[in-house]
């Protein structure tokens, strides 16, 4: 085991204890909303302040100011998309990783759209305007505009990503390939820059408005830079985590246990998940989300995993002295969340380990009610040291084991087991089906929104 | 997050009106240039020049004051544009427009070259056809478009000043 040092790196008033995770500040959430808007508002008025009555009156005047619009308004849009999957921390304690990509997938068909209709319509619009084929003019535009070759070869590249990203073919793509093939995003993004600033008329002849364009960009990218990567390689090499041991827990599931330097330092959230990328030969390219199935205990720190997949399957034959990166830790499924004085935490099959962090993190006497549900009996791991827990905090605890339809959670039985659940928070945490069954079921029980909780699994 | 859109819609509407705000009061000068002198109606004054028999001698053209069916011109001052710089030099015989040029055009790019040479006999066969600088203009050009224009109905002044 690696010796801990004794003093703290950083002189804060964290006493001898964990550093506790930042509180979220919902209000800065709102606040990056508010901006976000105004950059939409700010783009709309400038295409609009450029363009002029006789623009507009002449030949393709029309489809080329349709086409200028279509382009600022899908590539500012692109540019929230990055944001929202950059890994603000701020940002991400509110809404939560999960939260964020839920956005970012609801909205990301937008921007795709938009800038397929932006190149079409100026394409029209110039070919009007020429009075030349449309052939002749796609001809024209990639050949003698600056730029616009590669920024359609970036549009083709985003096209892509677009299509595997429809359901269907996501499916049926393995996580890694879907994730490596996303990343171009990045390219195609790069590759469009140019030909914005230099033909987009609200850029020509503004160099402030070009300066503005640049900067946002080019913090974007920083942002980028720095939480997706910057934060996350020098936690990694903060803590130097390596497995200390695998140890089985029940049928296809097992407790990976690290160790590492300065753990009391790692802003952990009971509830949150960290992305872990194992460093051996098969494992070193891809990074996994696990949750950690109890707060760190510094040297240690714990995930629990189910095999479900090759990586989580192939987690049971790490060895001992394996290094570990990590990214995180992520999630909003926190008791900051809590918005009532109590809670009732809800979880089906593996969703019970992020349930047993939050429940360490919850204070005493805070008598939580517990729900525990399973197929099988074995398939109920942690769960000694969750009734523990439960009973430290004078709560209750019920294990629902059976099939659906003997030891299902129904409107009947959740309000037997938790009569007083309308007055509680929801946590909820398990596969995707079940976890909007019981949102769905909170809902109807009187839980309002906020006071309900969620985190799925994505298998 | 509750009431997410309403923030981005209030966040929307503030730089939506901030921007038109601001751009209401540092419009780039070509548009305003354009729109100062397009009210200038070019056509009808072209003609009044000519059969005025025009006060003061022309200094460039002929030598002598313009008769009626006497070929004049004058050249519109250099104006910059997004892309560059022109200038353009208008022939009036009688009250017709019979040749326009440009005999000064610079870019900045090479590119912006080859664009200006694609539009500039475009903009010249719209001007011929209208008889003034009351033009449509080449859309995706439209920066070329309103120097040409502006600089134009800076020379057709010129010669009905004379």
């Amino acid at each position: 085991m690696p010796a801990m040092p004794a003093g703290r790196a950083r002189g804060r008033q964290a006493g001898p204890a964990r550093v506790p995770a930042p509180t979220p500040r919902p209000v800065l959430a709102k606040a990056a909303l508010l901006v976000a808007g105004t950059g939409l508002g700010a783009v709309i008025a400038l295409t609009i302040t450029s363009e002029t009555g006789s623009g507009l009156r002449a030949s393709g005047g029309l489809a080329t100011f349709g086409g200028s619009l279509t382009g600022m308004i899908g590539t500012y849009l692109a540019l929230l998309m990055v944001l929202l999957v950059s890994r603000i921390p701020a940002i991400e304690r509110v809404l939560g990783q999960d939260g964020l990509v839920r956005w970012h997938r609801r909205l990301a068909a937008w921007p795709i759209s938009l800038l397929v209709a932006h190149a079409v319509l100026i394409t029209v619009g110039y070919a009007q305007a020429a009075q030349a084929g449309l052939w002749h003019e796609i001809g024209t535009l990639l050949s003698s505009y600056p730029y616009v070759l590669i920024a359609t070869v970036g549009l083709g590249i985003m096209c892509l990503i677009g299509v595997i990203s429809l359901r269907a073919i996501r499916r049926r793509l393995s996580r890694e390939a879907w994730w490596l093939v996303h990343l171009y995003m990045y390219l195609a993004l790069a590759l469009s820059f140019a030909h914005v600033i230099v033909l987009g008329p609200a850029f020509v002849g503004h160099p402030l408005t070009r300066l503005v364009w640049s900067v946002a960009w080019l913090a974007t990218a920083g942002l980028v830079l720095g939480y997706r990567f910057g934060l996350p390689l020098v936690r990694s090499l903060r803590h130097r985590l390596v497995v200390a041991e695998v140890r089985p827990e029940g049928p296809g599931v097992v407790s990976v246990i690290c160790s590492g330097r300065q753990l009391d330092k790692l802003p952990v959230a009971g509830g949150q998940f960290m992305c872990w990328r194992f460093l051996t030969r098969g494992r070193w390219w891809q990074a996994h989300p696990y949750s950690l199935s109890a707060l760190p205990q510094p040297p240690y720190l714990r995930l629990t995993v189910k095999a479900v997949g090759d990586h989580s399957a192939s987690l049971a034959h790490l060895r001992p002295g394996t290094p570990v990166l990590v990214e995180g830790p992520y999630g909003a499924f926190t008791r900051h969340a809590q918005v009532r004085p109590q809670a009732v935490l809800i979880a089906a099959g593996i969703g019970v380990t992020a349930l047993r962090s939050l429940l360490e993190d919850l204070p005493r006497k805070s008598a939580p009610v517990v729900l525990l549900r399973a197929s099988r009996p074995g398939d109920l791991v942690l769960r000694k040291e969750v009734s523990e827990l439960v009973r430290h905090r004078r709560g209750q605890l019920h294990e629902l084991v059976g099939n659906r339809d003997q030891a299902g959670l129904d409107e009947r039985s959740v309000r037997r087991l938790v009569p007083d659940l309308h007055r509680r928070d929801v946590y909820v945490c398990g596969p995707e089906g079940f976890v909007t069954s019981i949102v769905d079921l909170a809902g109807r029980l009187g839980v309002p929104a906020e006071a309900i909780h969620h985190e799925a699994y994505a298998l | 997050m509750k009431r997410a859109s309403w923030y981005l819609t209030a966040g929307a509407v503030a730089g939506f009106a901030g921007v038109l705000g601001l751009s209401s009061r540092t419009t780039p000068a070509v548009p305003v240039a354009l729109k100062g002198s397009r009210p200038a109606q070019a056509g009808q004054q072209a003609p009044s020049s000519g059969s005025g028999g025009s006060t003061a001698g022309g200094n460039g053209s002929g030598g002598q004051p313009a008769a009626a069916g006497q070929a004049q011109s004058a050249t519109g001052p250099v104006t910059p544009y997004g892309y560059g710089e022109l200038d353009v030099r208008v022939t009036v015989s009688g009250s017709r427009i019979t040749g326009v040029t440009v005999p000064m055009l610079r870019t900045a790019e090479p590119y912006s070259q080859q664009l200006a040479a694609q539009v500039i006999p475009m903009l010249k066969s719209e001007v011929l056809a209208a008889g003034s600088a009351r033009i449509n203009g080449v859309s995706g050009a439209t920066y070329t478009s309103q120097a040409y224009a502006t600089s134009l109905q800076a020379a057709l002044d010129k010669l009905h000043r004379r």
